[in-house]
């Protein structure tokens, strides 16, 4: 048993206030996981290779072209910001393992937009980041769930809620397609739970549903899918999936000559991955689409003009897409939040950071942040817009008209948020 | 994908502990040893017929190591049983775990004796393990006087016997090591009960499963369980490459099957639901063959193949330990009117949605598996049993002497969740030793700040491990992958687990810090990590 008198109490509390001054009078101290008087480390777990890899695996590129802008301008406070990435193939079980070594081995300071619900559910079962204090940043998932603070205390989402997507797609349908036969292909999960949980709010009432397993997205199922679609004569066909399932449906929809009016979701919608699957520019045209961050080619908007230029040079060749908007929009909200999180930035202060002053950072969104001490969701809404005859995505009509909502009974509203200027050149201020 | 042979995913060794030492025995009557140099060896028997052998070095400090071997079963098992047949009932005595000797040769270099009880009764015994280790004890200490200190450990069952010690008698024992060990005895029953009455209705319906009847004839039907469950394993293993359901499926079973349910993810279901590892031996959950099954192989294959090698090692035990505790309560002891097997895999549905082919499915199993199905009958439990059954001994959790845990995440038979257990209930006891602590200090201003008791070694799995042959089948016939199978250490990691003991009955503290860090990593595989939670067992959500 350890004994202590109460003098030795006062000293020790002494010398720990002497320690904290010394603390805040001298920046670039280390004193967290992951942060050294050099350095701040981050890591991501995704799908880099495999069928669900589509797409998504150009996102570390993204958020790294960033960083190294970042740091190239000074970064936080004199500190550089990595990125260690893992490749997790979209298996929940390796995402985990993968996790694992994230934590124990590379020893980042927090887990950055980790891709998928599954692996994020896996992994706060199983890895537990919330026991260990961990920070998980701006999760690429539209989970609802996620926003459960008691469930998930250290997780932060930032795109919108699937739910909150399907409810602005039922209030686009209720205005647009009234008495038109609709039909939906969702993924069997809980990212379709939260679709179905959306149109239902929304009061939309479809002549078909067809679920498909994660992972069993391919040509033949897609042949199979229209069938059903076919069978239910549906007219507007809304595919609420990943980039893979909504590929493999356009792509075969071409061959058989299959064009009801498509709707695409935002996780399978961004038009260059589809694009590169091989799918006819021709087929995406018309379709309707949503989207929270400006069109990808509106070279007017600050945001896709800085973020292009960047990643241009830093992976050059390599189209600038959604997902990339997405990838770099997360690396430029996590440097404010770094930023905020004060001179020698720990877990606590960047998670008290986003509940502080999340709702406030800047970013490319046309709709705005929810972050609050009580509320880590991030986005909240969408604009509607039309694939072009070259497959670009771009608002109805021309201007941006933004909807946001909740994942909860709330109606969907117009939004008027009016996004504030971009920081100088891009960098936390 | 070519079948993987059942014959090498059980591991029969892992359930049935290594016996050593054959002892003539005569009850309550002094120890015989031999003189010898510089190991004196002794047998004799406790007063309940329990064979014990003692081991002690000629440079003795005092110091003496008690282990308590496993679960063994308390029925010989006929040669026509596949897989375990020919198993002879043995109370032969095991004073360190295996008959290790790298262990025995540690300890006795420390100039600790070894000591270990063969008990009087096999099968569930931790009420009369106990007793018989507090004579033991005793008789030890007449024979050899010198002794100061007792360290006591054990193994599966035996760290049930180690603790329950410990939380019983902890003036008797300096610190302790319950290894791998088992939950309390409703708890572990519940989830080899689970997996059974799954097996049972959808795969095999004449599969008793529980219920047995008494005497002899209930062994005969334990028997005939042994041959039907081993058999749908079989037919499993099969189906999960063909997809073929095992011809012998109930009706329900039959009616998944016609509406395309794959066998795989009903499998995996009934693992699930019951609490059982999804990483195996061989399968790691994550690895895939190169070529077109790389993704799909783990996503959606690999958990089901590790339910099957998990499964079929808990098999045996579920359904022996089952008919051994209903002979010791006089009836029925597994009842799941009342089990909510939906809610059971709440979080498991989402992780392992591919594998269980989305939710759709899902929902169609669980609606399958449903108390509201007459088609999957619910198992009665009688409840004069089952207050029979409760009353066997139960540890509480207490932690009264320093503890070392060890266990393997994947541990199929005795789930890493009964280590878990110790490791919450003592961070709640712990901090109120602390607030008491406190309390203390506001009055006497002379703050003692508590000792922690509690060292968890958590045996981990690699990160990936499942290996292929050229053509693409996972090869199963590699020793099992640390972190996996039952009570599954290596040399090294159980010197630690001794190494920590000897420390700790000498200095009142376990090892910590860096020089604790250091010996983890020497011991490889092993983890202290305090981050790491693993899953109780299935039984303490539903209650």
């Amino acid at each position: 048993m350890k004994a202590m008198n109460r003098r030795k109490l006062i000293t020790v509390s002494a010398v720990l206030a002497a320690v904290s001054l010394a603390v805040t009078a001298v920046p670039a101290q280390a004193a967290e996981v992951g942060v050294s008087s050099s350095e701040i480390k981050l890591g991501m777990t995704l799908p880099m290779t495999g069928t669900a890899s589509l797409g998504y695996n150009k996102i570390p590129g993204a958020a790294k072209a960033y960083f190294d802008y970042l740091n190239a301008n000074g970064g936080i406070n004199g500190r550089k910001v990595t990125l260690v990435v893992k490749d997790d193939r979209y298996v929940p079980t390796e995402a985990v393992a993968k996790t694992n070594e994230l934590i124990l081995k590379d020893k980042v300071m927090a887990l950055l937009a980790p891709l998928g619900t599954a692996n994020n559910k896996a992994v706060a079962a199983s890895v537990n980041p919330a026991r260990r204090g961990i920070p998980v940043l701006f999760v690429n998932t539209g989970f609802s769930g996620f926003a459960d603070t008691k469930k998930y205390p250290t997780t932060y989402t930032v795109l919108p809620s699937y739910i909150m997507e399907a409810k602005i797609m039922g209030q686009y349908i209720k205005d647009n397609f009234a008495g038109k036969k609709i039909g939906l292909l969702y993924q069997d999960d809980d990212f379709g739970i939260d679709a179905l949980a959306g149109f239902k709010t929304a009061g939309v009432n479809f002549a078909v549903k067809v679920p498909y397993a994660s992972g069993s997205q391919s040509a033949a199922a897609a042949a199979g899918w229209i069938t059903k679609f076919k069978a239910a004569e549906a007219d507007v066909v809304i595919l609420f999936g990943v980039s893979s399932a909504t590929s493999a449906m356009l792509g075969v929809a071409a061959q058989l000559k299959y064009a009801p009016q498509w709707m695409l979701g935002s996780v399978g919608g961004d038009a260059t991955t589809i694009k590169l699957t091989g799918v006819p520019a021709g087929v995406l045209y018309n379709a309707i689409g949503f989207s929270p961050v400006p069109a990808t080619t509106d070279m007017k908007d600050e945001y896709v003009k800085l973020f292009s230029d960047i990643y241009a040079k830093a992976v050059p060749g390599s189209p600038f897409d959604l997902n990339v908007l997405l990838g770099m929009n997360t690396a430029f909200m996590t440097a404010q939040a770094l930023k905020a999180a004060g001179p020698n930035p720990t877990r606590k202060s960047l998670m008290a950071a986003i509940d502080s002053k999340g709702a406030t950072f800047a970013n490319s969104a046309l709709v705005p942040a929810a972050y609050s001490q009580t509320n880590h969701v991030g986005l909240t809404g969408y604009w509607v817009g039309k694939y072009s005859p070259t497959g670009d995505l771009a608002p109805v009509g021309g201007t941006y008209v933004t909807y946001t909502t909740d994942s909860g009974a709330g109606a969907v509203v117009k939004s008027t948020y009016v996004r504030p200027a971009m920081p100088a050149k891009g960098l936390p201020n | 994908m070519k079948k993987v042979r059942i014959l090498s995913l059980l591991s029969v060794t892992a359930l049935v502990t290594t016996v050593l030492v054959s002892v003539p025995v005569a009850a309550n009557a002094a120890p015989a040893c031999d003189g010898k140099s510089p190991i004196q060896s002794c047998v004799g028997a406790t007063s309940d017929g329990a064979p014990y052998a003692m081991q002690v070095p000629a440079n003795f400090n005092g110091t003496v190591a008690l282990y308590s071997h496993g679960y063994r079963y308390n029925v010989d098992i006929p040669a026509a049983i596949p897989l375990i047949g020919g198993y002879k009932v043995t109370n032969t005595p095991e004073p360190v775990p295996g008959g290790n000797a790298d262990v025995a040769k540690y300890l006795f270099s420390q100039g600790i004796a070894i000591v270990g009880s063969g008990f009087a009764r096999q099968g569930w015994n931790p009420d009369s393990a106990i007793k018989t280790n507090v004579e033991l004890i005793d008789t030890f200490k007449k024979q050899f006087p010198k002794t100061t200190k007792v360290i006591a450990w054990g193994s599966s069952l035996g760290g049930v016997i180690t603790q329950g010690l410990a939380e019983k008698y902890p003036n008797l024992v300096s610190a302790v090591a319950p290894m791998c060990m088992a939950d309390n005895v409703e708890p572990e029953l519940i989830m080899a009960g689970d997996f059974l009455w799954g097996i049972k209705v959808l795969f095999d319906p004449t599969i008793k499963a529980g219920n047995y009847s008494a005497g002899a004839a209930g062994v005969a039907e334990s028997y005939a369980d042994l041959g039907k469950v081993f058999t749908v394993m079989g037919k499993l293993q099969g189906g999960i490459s063909s997809g073929a359901w095992p011809d012998t499926s109930s009706a329900t079973g039959k009616s998944l099957a016609a509406a395309g349910v794959p066998v795989r993810s009903a499998l995996l279901l009934l693992g699930l639901m019951s609490g059982l590892p999804t990483q195996s031996a061989h399968f790691d959950s994550i690895s895939g063959p190169d070529g077109a099954l790389k993704l799909s192989f783990p996503l959606a294959v690999s958990p089901a193949l590790a339910i099957l090698e998990n499964g079929t090692n808990a098999a045996a035990l579920a359904i022996l330990a089952t008919q051994d505790v209903e002979m010791q309560a006089g009836g029925a002891i597994f009842d799941n009117t009342k089990t909510d097997y939906a809610a059971r895999v709440d979080a498991e549905r989402v992780i392992f949605n591919a594998a269980l082919s989305g939710n759709t499915v899902i929902d169609a199993m669980l609606g399958a598996l449903s108390a509201a199905n007459p088609g999957a009958p619910r198992a009665v439990a009688n409840p004069a049993a089952v207050a029979k059954m409760r009353a066997l001994h139960t540890n509480t959790g207490k932690i009264n002497v320093p503890t070392v845990l060890m266990v393997g995440v994947a541990d199929p038979i005795t789930p890493a969740g009964a280590s878990q257990r110790l490791v919450d209930l003592y961070a709640a006891q712990y901090a109120a030793e602390k607030a008491a602590a406190f309390k203390a200090y506001q009055t006497t201003r002379d703050y003692k700040s508590p000792t922690n008791k509690l060292l968890m070694l958590w045996n981990r799995t690699p990160s990936s491990y499942t290996t292929f042959a050229s053509t693409g089948a996972p090869i199963t016939t590699t020793p099992a992958a640390q972190g996996t199978n039952h009570c599954n250490f290596t040399s090294a990691q159980l010197v630690l687990v001794a190494k920590s003991l000897v420390q700790a009955s000498s200095t009142g503290k376990l090892p910590s810090g860096g020089a604790l860090n250091t010996a983890v990593r020497k011991a490889g595989n092993l983890s202290v990590d305090k981050g790491f939670s693993a899953p109780l067992l299935k039984y303490y959500g539903d209650n």
